[in-house]
């Protein structure tokens, strides 16, 4: 274990819920808050009564239609008469709620917190696209009409262009991850593909195909964060948060190297760091890199340093990521698989992390021992990363 | 420097935008299904929790997160607080002041926002209403099928 001089509490995960993943939920947002969060506190053993403080995390309030999103899921999320942090950081805010609440909970300020990430992209009509065109630069960029799919193509494409990567190589990720879905209950898009069907699936933008990408999705996911005494009272297994980080890049996405994703590495090597790790590539055991798009899961091997530049590609095709293979990835299914949405999805992650490092899994338990598992995600204007390193 | 002080607005560069979307379409969520299907027949339903508090209207979860029974609101209903609206939101003044006022119906433990009909020198806390519900064939299963509370 590494010690850390300034952080006053050790920080565990105690308990994790989420709703099952789906296009057009019934439930209001606040339901699907209140399922995953109630979930959450049923496996620590917990009530609402243990819980200080709450951290809600949710992407634009465009989404779901309610402006102040954090003040209207306070109520499914438990936020009454407690101190509650909404936090925000557009798809990397998955993974930023454990990193808001671990910082609750290590200084000392809270004992226990309970993490929520909320989206319901439904009620956007024609489509939660639409909610995009306000990301942009008003001047230089809007009168493009621009679209969030540009930047993933043309990262793809960069991709591609410099490692040698053939849109086969590529569909692979999709292949994997809807399979691995399989065996996710709240999956919404699971499914058996074949590279060809990636391939034969609708052209959006060149070279982006419809089953490169992740669905629509409404659903919640929460966790329940604690500190060493409480964690060592209610449960035999905690699972510790031993590293994270966060950097933003470049705010110019034309200045940004696409091939690589540089914001990601920044927060990797600060988690890393953090917890003691040298050789991730060795040292980590399982891992759920974002995958919005299938090329961002490769993407985000090589910014993890799980495997080197360019080089994820080759692996996967040698089944390298696989549930049974030497490093698996997203074995929840991952974005392309579970669903899409957006700060529930990080926080699906660091859940199926948590299920993984204590071996309840059930059918989607890797073949291997784990002990060290890292979890991304990725936003703002794309240049947003976060990182969280767990251990057990 | 604020342009609509200083220039026209054909001297400056603009871009006018449209909306992010074109509409939102909201679900009323499970219990809020429940509560929409009673609106339709003239009814209003409540949640009852564990500690045999009664809230208006039904949510799917009480406060300590556990899941409540469903029970119809009875009344008899009383106003809470009112306030009176004199302009609309563009700064019109009104020909009839609006009351709004917040109802509590005795079997619950808390009350409904409303549109209150009422003579405003007869306005008082505490005085009893009634809920008056739009015919039949206009009830959406929104709370506006509700017409408004009036006076026993």
């Amino acid at each position: 274990m590494v010690t850390n001089l300034f952080v006053k509490d050790r920080v565990a995960i105690v308990g994790a819920g989420m709703t099952t993943f789906m296009r057009r939920a019934l439930e209001t947002p606040r339901e699907l808050a209140w399922e995953a969060a109630k979930m959450a506190l049923d496996q620590a053993g917990l009530t609402l009564k243990d819980i200080d403080c709450v951290v809600i995390g949710s992407a634009p309030d465009t989404f779901d239609g309610v402006h102040m999103k954090g003040e209207y899921l306070a109520d499914g999320s438990g936020a009454f008469n407690k101190p509650m942090t909404r936090v925000y950081v557009g798809g990397g805010t998955g993974v930023f709620i454990p990193v808001s609440a671990w910082w609750h909970v290590a200084s000392g300020l809270c004992r226990t917190v309970l993490a929520v990430g909320e989206e319901k992209m439904s009620p956007a009509h024609p489509h939660p696209q639409y909610v995009f065109r306000y990301i942009w630069d008003p001047i230089l960029h809007r009168p493009l009409e621009p679209n969030l799919i540009w930047i993933f193509a043309m990262e793809m494409r960069r991709y591609m262009a410099k490692c040698g990567a053939k849109k086969e190589d590529i569909a692979l990720v999709s292949v994997k991850n809807k399979r691995n879905a399989l065996d996710n209950p709240a999956a919404q898009l699971a499914a058996n593909i074949t590279v060809d069907d990636v391939l034969k699936s609708e052209l959006l933008v060149w070279p982006v195909n419809e089953l490169d990408i992740s669905p629509v999705t409404d659903g919640a996911a929460a966790l329940v964060i604690t500190n060493e005494n409480v964690a060592r009272q209610v449960t035999d297994s905690p699972v510790w948060i031993e590293g994270l980080g966060f950097t933003l890049e470049n705010q110019h996405w034309e200045n940004r190297e696409l091939a690589y994703p540089r914001y990601l590495n920044y927060a990797a090597r600060m988690a890393y760091k953090m917890a003691g790790i040298e050789r991730p590539w060795k040292e980590i055991d399982v891992a759920e890199p974002y995958d919005p798009f299938d090329y961002k899961e490769l993407h985000h091997i090589e910014g993890l340093m799980l495997a080197r530049p360019c080089e994820a590609w080759k692996l996967l095709k040698e089944g390298y990521f696989d549930r049974d293979g030497e490093l698996p990835t997203s074995p929840s299914g991952g974005l392309l698989g579970v669903g899409n949405p957006i700060a529930a999805a990080g926080v699906m992650k660091v859940a199926e992390l948590f299920w993984q490092l204590r071996y309840e899994a059930g059918k989607r338990q890797v073949k291997k021992p784990v002990h060290r598992a890292v979890a991304n995600a990725w936003g703002d204007l794309m240049q947003a990363g976060t990182v969280i390193v767990l251990g057990n | 420097m604020s342009w609509d002080k200083d220039w026209r607005t054909s001297e400056i560069i603009f871009w006018p935008e449209r909306e992010e979307v074109d509409k939102y379409v909201y679900t009323p969520g499970i219990s809020g299904q429940e509560l929409a299907k009673a609106l339709m027949d003239g009814r209003v339903l409540g949640i009852k929790c564990k500690d045999g508090q009664v809230y208006v209207p039904p949510k799917t979860y009480c406060p300590d997160f556990s899941q409540g029974e469903l029970v119809e609101i009875r009344g008899p209903w009383r106003l809470l607080h009112y306030t009176v609206v004199y302009e609309d939101l563009y700064g019109n003044r009104l020909q009839n002041p609006i009351v709004i006022g917040i109802i509590k119906p005795d079997d619950a433990s808390n009350g409904l926002i409303h549109i209150v009909n009422a003579e405003l020198e007869r306005l008082r806390p505490g005085m009893e209403l009634k809920p008056v519900f739009k015919p039949k064939d206009q009830r959406k299963g929104i709370i506006t099928d509700i017409d408004h509370f009036e006076p026993v």
